[in-house]
Parts: structure tokens; sequence; C-alpha cells
């Protein structure tokens, strides 16, 4: 149907238009029975994979803790002579740092014990004591150290 | 220093002893069945710990932890050091806190040969966990007895002996 001068007049489609949609459109929604049955459903499954989970996971955590308690007598042992060694060799750096000074007696003061031990309980020494005789430093890092791991 | 010369002190002897130097995931990948072979030392060195309080009279129940951990790690290493070996190395390369979680296939041939060879079952999990039950000879210690200084004289009693005591205003100032 070309015209003169390249002018072509738009028509419908072939079968006309289709019919005009003027009716209002709800679209198509749940039953209420099975929205609520399809919650409690879904939730449940969701209870049991979390409690499927968590049974696995403190599995895993008690064969940990179990590891750390078999191990820790090694370590508790080994820990108690280092730190009895520290205590006697405390002890003798004081003697011969202070064998020059008159009435000095190691361990006491002016005299006197430091501490009321009339039971002779075990008595731990504070951190300062403990790291008395090393550089200022080192006491600083062998406390950190304990947080590292 | 909180000791003083008398107190008593272990002497560099008899705190000098072989040391059980292993790396953190050689004891972890030891640890069950150590804890499984040395489970009456151990039971009795923490029992100690836990009665007296003192590391000064705990030394010979922990020198024979260590003592059973040399011998066991001993006997590890004669029977079964491909299997351990093979087993730590998976252990040090497990998670970032050496879990048991990844390294099952190393575990179950490390455990039929500790089963066969050492005679050490792995326990089952929740074994250390528990409560247990341990049975010793040990007497229960007894503290040294509280000596306590002469106690002060009664009072005198207002009601009998008569006290005279002046008796100033409350408000004097006023």
């Amino acid at each position: 149907m070309a015209t003169s001068g390249g002018f072509k007049q738009d028509m419908p489609p072939s079968g006309g238009y289709g019919p005009i949609e003027w009716a209002k459109k709800i679209p198509k929604r749940l039953n209420g029975y099975l929205m609520f049955g399809g919650f409690i459903g879904f939730t449940a499954g969701a209870w049991l994979v979390f409690a499927y989970g968590q049974r696995i996971l403190a599995k895993r955590r008690t064969e940990m803790n179990d590891a750390r308690i078999a191990v820790s007598p090694l370590q508790l042992a080994e820990q108690h002579r280092m730190m009895l060694r520290r205590f006697r060799e405390n002890r003798d750096e004081e003697a011969e740092l202070m064998k020059d000074v008159e009435d000095w007696e190691v361990g006491s003061v002016n005299g006197k014990p430091v501490y009321h031990n009339l039971r002779d309980r075990f008595i731990m020494p504070s951190t300062e004591e403990y790291f008395a005789h090393v550089p200022w430093y080192r006491m600083y890092r062998d406390v950190r150290e304990r947080y590292k791991h | 220093m909180a000791y003083r010369t008398d107190d008593w002190l272990p002497s560099y002897e008899e705190l000098k002893v072989p040391e059980l130097e292993l790396t953190s995931s050689v004891l972890r990948a030891g640890s069950l069945y150590f804890g499984k072979y040395c489970d009456n030392q151990c039971k009795e060195f923490m029992l100690c710990n836990a009665e007296l309080n003192d590391p000064r009279k705990c030394l010979a129940e922990g020198k024979a932890v260590t003592r059973c951990g040399f011998e066991f790690f001993g006997k590890v290493k004669k029977n079964c050091l491909g299997e351990f070996n093979q087993y730590w190395k998976c252990i040090d390369h497990s998670d970032s806190d050496m879990a048991f979680k990844n390294c099952r296939k190393t575990q179950a041939i490390l455990d039929t040969c500790m089963t066969e060879k050492v005679g050490v079952e792995r326990p089952p999990i929740g074994y250390f966990s528990k409560v247990r039950v341990h049975h010793t000879d040990r007497p229960k210690p007894q503290l040294k007895e509280h000596i306590l200084p002469e106690p002060m004289p009664e009072p005198p009693d207002p009601k009998t002996t008569e006290v005279k005591t002046k008796i100033y205003p409350k408000y004097y100032h006023l």
C-alpha cells in the first residue's frame, strides 16, 4: 500500500484490537489455613535443623574440652616446677644482693615475716615480687604471653 | 620475697626433671590417648593440688605424671610413629584451634594402631569432661592446728560493779 512520497497509513492489526480490560483484577490469594500451616511447618523444620546443628557443635566443643583437660596435669606439673625454681632463685638472689646490709633477713620486714602464716599454707607471691630480679619489661612480656593463646 | 631462709622450698636437684618438650599440636594430637594411659597418675596429681593447694607438696605426683608422659610418648614413637606423625601434622593445619573434626581419616588409622600396639583405646566423647570418681590410698590431709592467742579478760559487769565516770553535758557548747 505504498503511496507516492513514502507515506504509509497506520492501521489496526489484522483481526482488530483485543477487548479493553476494564474489570478489577484481584490476584489469587492463599488460604489462611495453608499460610499458618506453612509457617508452623517451616518453623518446626528450622528448629529441628538448628537443634541438630547445635548437637554437632556441642560434640565438637566437648571433644576439645576433653583434650584440654587431658593434658592439663602435664602442663600444670611442669608449670609448678618452673615456678618453684623461680622462688628459690629469687630468694638466693635477694640474699646475694643484700649480704652487705646489716640486720637484713631475707623474706622479712624489720625482723618480722611478711605474711602471718601460722598454718604453713602456700603463699603465692605477687606478680611484681615474682619478677623482681629480671628487667621490668620481662614482667609485662611474660604476663601478656598468657593472653596470646 | 615471701619466703624466708628457713622456709621450705624444694632444692634445684629436686626440681630438675627431664621435661616433655613437645609442641602444642603434638600434645593436642596425643592428648586423649595420653589422658587414658596416664589416668591414675593425672587424677592423683590433680587431687593433691585440689586438696593441699600447695605445689611444694605435690612435686612427687607431678613428676609421676611427667614420667608417665615420657613412657606413653616413647611407646607411641616406638610403635605408631608414622601414623602419629601423619595425624599431628593434620591437626597442626586443622582450623585455627587445631580441631579434631578435619582429621577423622588419619585418626581412624591411628586409632587402630593405638588399640593394637600400644593398647590404648580412644575414649568416647565427653570422657574427661564427666565427673569421675577416683579411688586412692592418699590419707586425707589435715592442716596444722591454728593456735590462737590468749583471750582478752572479760570486762567488769556494770550491774554488779559501781563504775564512777564523769558525766559530761550533751550540749556543753550552747
